[in-house]
């Protein structure tokens, strides 16, 4: 059995989304029953099936070390303080 | 405008009501596969298609009654017109997924045979059948063609079902008492030994895909125009009854 990661993408412009995983024995045999799985109450238009062996994963020591670095998080605020002074607001 | 079962002749209303009964027993008994397919998946997949084909049977029991609960679970056995085919247990995986490919390659050619019914409603119908059933087939084929290109082992399991369920399964077309009455109507577009001849031929192409030579059985016997339930089936409707017998005046 291979393990598939399902993503459903309803019309409109909302993007794909990672929707869960399912296991199947191929290809073709994984679509029908990811379709039953995951997709028989309509929840999707269009539907990606990756097989997880084919998934890029990065290790945790790569991601971990930018966890600590509050300068890369902007919230806002301190440019919208600014534009409000210069209005005379504040 | 809803039509009722008056406006059709008994020999109308014997057809629709075997192929309700049919669609309503095979579904109950794909149904019984829930929480125990083969994983989950497939579990999940075999009683969507359970759910389609008791969607058809309610469909064509509305045409055939106001009281579609009652007609469906508390006549007397004598008075369904389901198949053998439908009635069986087939506990067993190859049983059944033999059971499913048989059975949708006949409700193909009955869904054919009513695509342009003089009835609107059944057009209708048939129409958005053979949406659901194009699935149906696939997903038969996709496990059959794997099988018969897999070990001994699994084409001898799927050649056994085959040689027992074969028989029944051309037990489908053995015609119902006045057929010919809902031919005349254009109620449906062709006879029982038509459709059997074509079911024939679709099926042998099947076999054949899959490299499964087989010696043709012929139909059971027993059935007499669907009028006799097969052994088994007081047991089969009283499970089916369970819930609908606790308060039979309920509203749901």
């Amino acid at each position: 059995m291979n393990t598939y990661e399902v993503f459903l993408k309803k019309a409109g412009r909302e993007e794909f989304r990672h929707v869960g995983s399912m296991q199947a024995p191929d290809p073709e045999l994984a679509l029908p029953l990811a379709r039953e799985s995951y997709a028989r109450r309509a929840e999707g238009d269009l539907m990606w099936l990756v097989d997880r062996d084919d998934l890029i994963v990065a290790n945790e020591a790569l991601i971990a070390p930018n966890a600590d670095k509050p300068h890369r998080h902007n919230d806002g605020k301190r440019v919208a303080d600014r534009r409000k002074r210069e209005r005379g607001e504040a | 405008m809803s039509l009722t079962a008056t406006d059709m002749s008994p020999g109308t209303i014997e057809w629709l009501t075997g192929f309700a009964d049919d669609e309503h027993f095979i579904g109950s008994r794909h149904a019984s596969w829930i929480g125990l397919g083969p994983f989950l998946e497939e579990d999940l997949a075999f009683c969507s298609i359970a759910q389609d084909e008791l969607g058809h049977a309610i469909a064509l029991y509305e045409l055939l009654t106001e009281s579609v609960d009652d007609f469906a679970l508390l006549r007397t056995p004598a008075d369904y017109r389901s198949a053998w085919l439908c009635e069986l247990p087939c506990e067993k995986w190859n049983y059944s997924l033999v059971r499913h490919w048989l059975y949708d390659r006949a409700e193909e050619l009955r869904w054919e045979s009513l695509a342009s019914s003089t009835i609107p409603a059944l057009q209708t119908l048939a129409a958005r059948a053979e949406r659901e059933e194009v699935f149906h087939r696939d997903h038969a084929d996709l496990y059959l063609s794997r099988l018969a290109d897999g070990d001994d082992y699994g084409r001898a399991q799927v050649l056994t079902a085959v040689a027992e369920l074969l028989p029944y399964a051309l037990a489908l077309w053995e015609p119902v008492e006045g057929e010919n009455d809902a031919l005349d109507a254009g109620v449906i577009s062709t006879a029982s030994a038509d459709l059997a001849a074509s079911y024939t031929t679709r099926v042998e192409g099947d076999l054949d895909r899959w490299g499964f030579e087989i010696a043709w059985p012929t139909a059971i016997e027993g059935q007499n125009c669907r009028t006799v339930r097969s052994a088994g089936f007081e047991e089969f409707l009283q499970s089916l009854q369970e819930v609908i017998v606790l308060d039979p005046n309920a509203t749901w």
